[in-house]
């Protein structure tokens, strides 16, 4: 029963546990939840991005019905700002505290909360509070359209080899720069926050839409000096994240001050206009890859300089290189990294953060040296196979790339492309068919873990991460049911709760590979808790030894003799055993590379008479270790495939050039790809279980999709085309330009 | 029925009588006249199943149907749905068994998130009652398009609505219907 | 949302009584509220027309028809003399937003409907649309959504309307009532060039509203096409759209309506782009040519010149589609 290598459970189609609450509205999401007594919270935000908040006129907003209080610079609370470390657990997505000071540094930063009885009151208050600014000159609207050099940041360097001179030798160079637009998450729900104080403004409670509920419990503890066991955070249904729910944001500090102060519940759910400006965004990129290469193909100098934007309150930095030296067998390599501030609200990391925007230069990039060489693209990539990790001399845990591009070229129909530019049409259209690898690092953080097996048959599981849609809930109780042989009606999951064990973050792809060893051990020692009272005085074992006894479908053995986990519990009039898991990387990280890998293939269709480009067909194949519930897992990559046509060709925070101000901050505005814009989608999930990583042989999923998607389409304009398109989103007007 | 006393505006903290039919049953409420049917719905009837993702009739996680219909319920007033039918995610289910629409996003994984899927749902039902809306995938597409997912379950979600067409006797093959007289 | 009060109006003369310069009526909600949300509409009186009875379509005794101007979107685009008889219309009112949308919005809504131009969106920002005299922050800003037809240096907001487009080129009377009676303004001259004056939209005194839209009699036998250029596939304003019709007389264009949208701060029709089709030959030199002229007077700002080409391939691919349509009607026609 303990043996993970052949699972019953664990690899199998599983219905979400949580799926019915989700499909009857029962799930209560941060924004929908109810306090008595609470009140509604409106922020107002900056209509500048650049200056200074020299007035607040509130007398009328103050007047209004239902209003109960307004915060701002003048009148909010003195409190320490978190230490903001992730080695701490304290990281906050922006350091700077609401109204600390009358500086605006980004459109959109807050100027003053508005508190009243109900929403209309707050929204309708909200709008009546007059800001007067002194506006400088000199914003910085985007990294975009500029040439500063920015400031260096040696830590996410790297080098090998001698990675110029190689370059200047090579017989085949491409020496290219791309841009990237600044991106918005755009998860369904915004940010949002409940604050509750209890036992006289000792304790407090906090509600939020959260991608880590320890870290901002560990946040607002140091924020608001109080022990960590008076503060909990919640967030048992989140609207998703894709990393801008990671760390906390200033509104949720903004609530806890209101709630605090008026002694009241207090709720703030950002207006989308508002999420979209001060809730966090995937930074603009520029980046300048150098490619060397012998005729063969093979890579003789790989460099790759990239600059991202941060915000003047915070340093972010979105690491575009940090694939790029793992990824093809070359001797000379360098990676730089850059970052420059802007007048933006802070970056925080967005779906393969880094790692995306730097595999869509490298992986076109390589297209145009496959071009170049007259070479098959697939050729080009199997030619620089890394064997083992470049970067760090170590053998992969399991790397089967090579299959993935075999497996999906296959499923694709790879053969029947005619590499001719513009050779394939279709009436109207031309057909383009473009590929490119994907990658992301495969990372374990420490988990704690906690399991009761209750007498009532029951089994409960505790851990202080969160489900934001991948299905946490769901591969936690398979982890349970596979090792208690119990059915998983009987298995309770609670997570989302910052009382429970510390669980990692829901972010990097790491969860699944974090938490399910910590909830094993959890239910282990459960189990060899029960074991130990069944085998004890008056035990439903008595006198036999703890190893005698196997464990299955919910109960103990020893032999043709079984009994339930309950009967055992009952025998001995417990009403549960407890267990506990900790767990964390170990040995392994100094003997392999883990990562995770995959292709995408993709047929476009562009219609020159019209401008018009259409994703029509993506094939991928994913080598992910197992997947632990495999249409979960497959529809993270689905998802991945969607944002990444997206990210290729609509996607874009839009900035005024003149002032920095944001001005597409809407659903409308800000283009996100429709149910009418999904393509025929063929994900394969390669099933090559990585024990070596853990005994899951799970790496994790949700970043991987995403990454390899936008070259592959701007890979397959070119084949369409023969226009190169080195910026993202590929727009209409660069499309216009190739027809 | 007009109100004379409508001439100069009411102060914010009055409200407005409303009687309408939610979820099949009765209901009288008092609203604010600003208060938008969404927000009702949520803050002060407590059915938190509809959603807000843009308050602007630009995502459609707000989605209901009045009188049958799928609309945004951001940009509705709740007192102009004086005397009409309001259907939530809340009132699918019938008798504590999923509606089949329901049931078959169940069995697809027809979400991630779940934040955007009672909207889906709701325009999922409404689509699949009307027989002006082609049956073939296209349509579906097109007619769902909408409802903004951003977890990006697009392929579960058509396939999914296909499966609950088969399960309510349409036939997902058939085309569509054409109601010209 | 700042408040307001709420009233209803069960007769055209009620509304046209209760409506004031500080007053709004609602019918669809989904560009009022969307816009009041936004403080960028004020009203302090809100007027609830829905129960007025105007929301029928009725074939006219001329050949014309008869539009209510509370029929709803979705009604309008699937109503059997729409499809059978103006396809173009009900292909246009099927590009445009969303189901949920199309659901809510009513026909003299979407006439009524505002711009997307994000200066005129945001309260903050400098708009003479808005807030005469406050200057245009989108002439010299991030003009990619503009207007390259009918700007003037106040002004460059495009009218977002497909279902206009449609009837721009159908054409169409609009009827409008107040408490003094009917009056009739045909489609093309209610909505306003922006001029000195962008924030006089069209040709609606405060008193009056739009009680019914009358559509021209078809063209027949023609073929017609909507042609809607976004970004993304569905749920997007057009960047650029052409309504197109026409007969054939033969290989010869018969009779021609062009209009485009996405790029006119009105509903744009073509009449010299027309001329250009008429008795001509039905094929691609022509429809370029006519396109050419079309555009003729574009000008574009720093982010939105695309739109010209953009615009005039539409208006080339929209006319051979319909070409191709009224070559198939004529074949069904000749089979009667």
């Amino acid at each position: 029963m303990n043996d993970l290598t052949r699972p019953r459970v664990i690899g199998q189609r599983t219905p979400r546990i949580d799926g019915e609450f989700k499909l009857t509205g029962r799930a209560g999401y941060t924004g929908e939840l109810h306090a008595e007594g609470m009140l509604y919270g409106y922020p107002v935000p900056a209509t500048i991005a650049h200056g200074k908040l020299e007035a607040l006129e509130l007398d009328e907003a103050q007047a209004m019905p239902g209003v109960v209080d307004i915060f701002h610079h003048g009148n909010f609370d003195t409190l320490h700002r978190s230490p903001n470390s992730m080695g701490h657990g304290d990281q906050v997505s922006e350091v700077r505290l609401p109204f600390e000071d009358e500086t605006i540094h980004y459109h959109g930063q807050y100027v003053a909360l508005v508190v009243a009885k109900t929403f209309e009151q707050a929204r309708a208050a909200a709008y009546r509070v007059v800001a007067r600014y002194r506006q400088a000159s000199g914003a910085v609207p985007s990294l975009l359209g500029r040439d500063d050099e920015g400031l260096p940041i040696e830590s996410e360097g790297s080098s090998r080899g001698d990675p110029e001179a190689a370059f200047s030798g090579a017989p085949v160079k491409i020496d290219r720069t791309y841009h990237i637009a600044a991106e918005s998450h755009l998860q369904m729900e915004m940010h949002a926050t409940l604050a509750e104080w209890h036992d006289g403004g000792r304790r407090l409670v906090v509600h939020e839409s959260t991608q880590g509920v320890v870290y901002q419990r560990n946040a607002m503890a140091r924020i608001f000096d109080l022990a960590q066991e008076d503060l909990e955070v919640i967030s048992h249904y989140i609207g998703s994240g894709f990393g801008n729910k990671l760390f906390m944001w200033p509104h949720a500090v903004a609530t806890a001050v209101a709630a605090r102060r008026l002694q009241r519940p207090v709720k703030v759910v950002l207006p989308r206009q508002q999420d979209m400006m001060s809730g966090g965004n995937r930074p603009a990129s520029r980046q300048h890859i150098r490619l060397g290469a012998g005729r063969d193909g093979r890579l003789t100098s790989v460099i790759h300089d990239s600059i991202t934007e941060t915000s003047l309150v915070d340093r972010y930095i979105d690491s575009c290189g940090s694939a790029t030296p793992s990824f093809y067998a070359c001797d000379n390599l360098a990676v730089s990294q850059r970052i420059l501030p802007v007048n933006h609200g802070t970056p925080c990391p967005m779906r393969a953060p880094g790692e995306v925007s730097g595999i869509f230069a490298l992986e076109t990039a390589m297209d145009e040296l496959a071009v170049e060489l007259k070479m098959d693209p697939v050729e080009l990539r199997l030619r620089n196979y890394a064997e083992s990790d470049p970067e760090s001399g170590l053998p992969w845990s399991s790397k089967q790339l090579d299959k993935c591009l075999q497996s999906a070229a296959e499923r694709f129909g790879w053969d029947k492309r005619n590499p001719e530019v513009g050779s394939m049409r279709d009436g109207d259209e031309i057909i383009g068919y473009g590929m490119a690898s994907c990658t992301w690092f495969a990372g374990r953080q420490p988990c704690q873990a906690r399991v009761e097996l209750r007498a009532d048959g029951s089994l409960f599981v505790g851990c202080g991460t969160q489900d934001i849609g991948t299905g946490t809930y769901t591969i936690v109780a398979q982890t349970a049911a596979e090792l208690t042989g119990m059915p998983l009606a009987d298995i309770e999951v609670k997570l989302g709760e910052s009382g429970l064990p510390s669980g990692p973050l829901s972010g990097g792809s790491m969860a699944t590979a974090s938490t399910l060893p910590a909830v094993a051990a959890a239910v282990r020692d459960a189990l060899d808790a029960l074991k130990e009272v069944a085998t004890g005085n008056g035990g439903a074992f008595e006198g036999l030894s703890a190893d005698d006894l196997e464990v299955g479908q919910g109960g103990l053995s020893h032999g043709e003799h079984r009994v339930s986990f309950a009967e055992v519990l009952k025998t001995n009039k417990l009403a549960s055993v407890n267990g506990q898991g900790s767990t964390a990387p170990g040995a392994e990280q100094n003997a392999y590379s883990f990562r995770s890998f995959g292709a995408h293939f993709v047929e476009v269709r562009f219609d020159p008479g019209i401008s018009r480009v259409r994703v029509a067909r993506v094939v991928s194949s994913m080598d992910i270790g197992r997947a632990i519930n495999p249409p979960a897992a497959r529809n993270q990559v689905e998802g991945g495939i969607i944002m990444g046509i997206g990210m290729g060709l609509f996607e874009q925070l839009e900035y005024d050039p003149r002032d920095a101000r944001l001005i597409n901050s809407n659903v409308a505005d800000y283009i996100l790809p429709t149910h009418a814009d999904a393509p025929e989608i063929d994900v394969e999930l390669l099933d090559y279980p990585d024990f070596e990583f853990n005994e899951f042989g799970a790496r994790g999923v949700g970043e991987i999709g995403l990454t390899g998607v936008a070259p592959a389409i701007s890979n397959a304009l070119y084949h369409a085309t023969g226009k190169r398109h080195r910026d993202l989103p590929i727009t209409i007007e660069a499309l216009l330009a190739s027809s | 029925m007009m109100d004379d006393s409508a001439h100069s505006p009411r102060p914010s903290d009055e409200t407005v009588r409303l009687d309408f039919t939610l979820n099949g049953e009765p209901r009288t409420i008092e609203v604010a006249p600003n208060a938008v049917l969404l927000d009702v719905l949520r803050e002060q009837l407590g059915l938190g199943g509809t959603k807000k993702g843009c308050d602007h009739g630009q995502c459609g996680a707000c989605t209901v149907h009045v009188d049958g219909l799928a609309m945004n319920s951001c940009l509705r007033l709740a007192i102009m749905c004086q005397g009409q039918q309001v259907t939530t995610i809340e009132g699918l289910a019938k008798d504590g068994q999923l509606h089949p629409v329901q049931q078959s996003f169940l069995e697809c994984d027809a979400y991630q998130c779940g934040y955007c899927t009672p909207g889906q749902m709701m325009s999922a039902t409404a689509l699949l009652a009307d027989d002006r809306i082609g049956a073939d995938d296209a349509s579906v597409k097109e007619a769902m398009s909408g409802n903004i997912c951003r977890c990006g379950a697009y392929k579960n979600i058509l396939e999914a609505i296909q499966q609950a067409r088969v399960q309510l006797g349409h036939d997902a093959t058939t085309p569509r219907k054409e109601d010209v007289a | 949302m700042r408040a307001f009060a709420y009233s209803r109006a069960d007769s055209v003369d009620h509304a046209a009584h209760r409506i004031t310069h500080d007053a709004a009526f609602v019918a669809g909600g989904t560009t009022l509220l969307d816009l009041i949300k936004l403080d960028v509409l004020k009203p302090k009186n809100v007027v609830d027309i829905n129960a007025l009875p105007l929301k029928r379509v009725e074939r006219l005794d001329d050949g014309r028809l008869r539009i209510g101007a509370l029929v709803t979107n979705t009604d309008l685009a699937h109503h059997p003399e729409v499809k059978r008889h103006y396809p173009l219309l009900s292909q246009a009112l099927l590009a445009g937003a969303s189901t949920q949308l199309r659901n809510m919005a009513t026909t003299a809504g979407n006439v009524m409907q505002r711009t997307r131009c994000p200066y005129y969106r945001d309260a903050a920002a400098a708009c003479n649309r808005r807030e005469p005299g406050s200057g245009c922050d989108a002439r010299g800003g991030l003009n990619r959504l503009n207007a390259v037809l009918g700007g003037s240096d106040a002004c460059v907001a495009v009218h977002p309307s497909d279902m206009c487009v449609a009837m721009a080129a159908i054409g169409a009377t609009l009827t409008l009532s107040s408490a003094d009676g009917e009056r009739e303004v045909a489609f093309g001259d209610f909505h306003r060039l922006p001029g000195d004056t962008p924030h006089i939209e069209h040709d609606l005194a405060d008193g009056e509203l739009i009680t019914a839209i009358t559509l021209e009699p078809p063209l027949a036998p023609a073929g017609s096409y909507y042609l809607k250029l976004r970004d993304r596939a569905s749920y997007e304003f057009a960047l650029a759209s052409a309504a197109a019709q026409l007969s054939l007389d033969g290989e010869m264009i018969g009779e021609a309506r062009v209009a485009l949208g996405g790029v006119g701060t009105k509903p744009w029709r073509c009449p010299d782009a027309e001329a250009a089709l008429v008795g001509q030959p039905a094929q691609i030199a022509t429809f370029e040519r006519a396109a050419e002229i079309a555009l003729r007077d574009a000008t574009p700002l720093e982010h939105n010149a695309f739109k010209i080409p953009l615009a005039r391939q539409s208006i080339v691919r929209a006319l051979r589609e319909a070409t191709r349509l009224a070559r198939d009607e004529g074949k069904q026609e000749g089979q009667v």
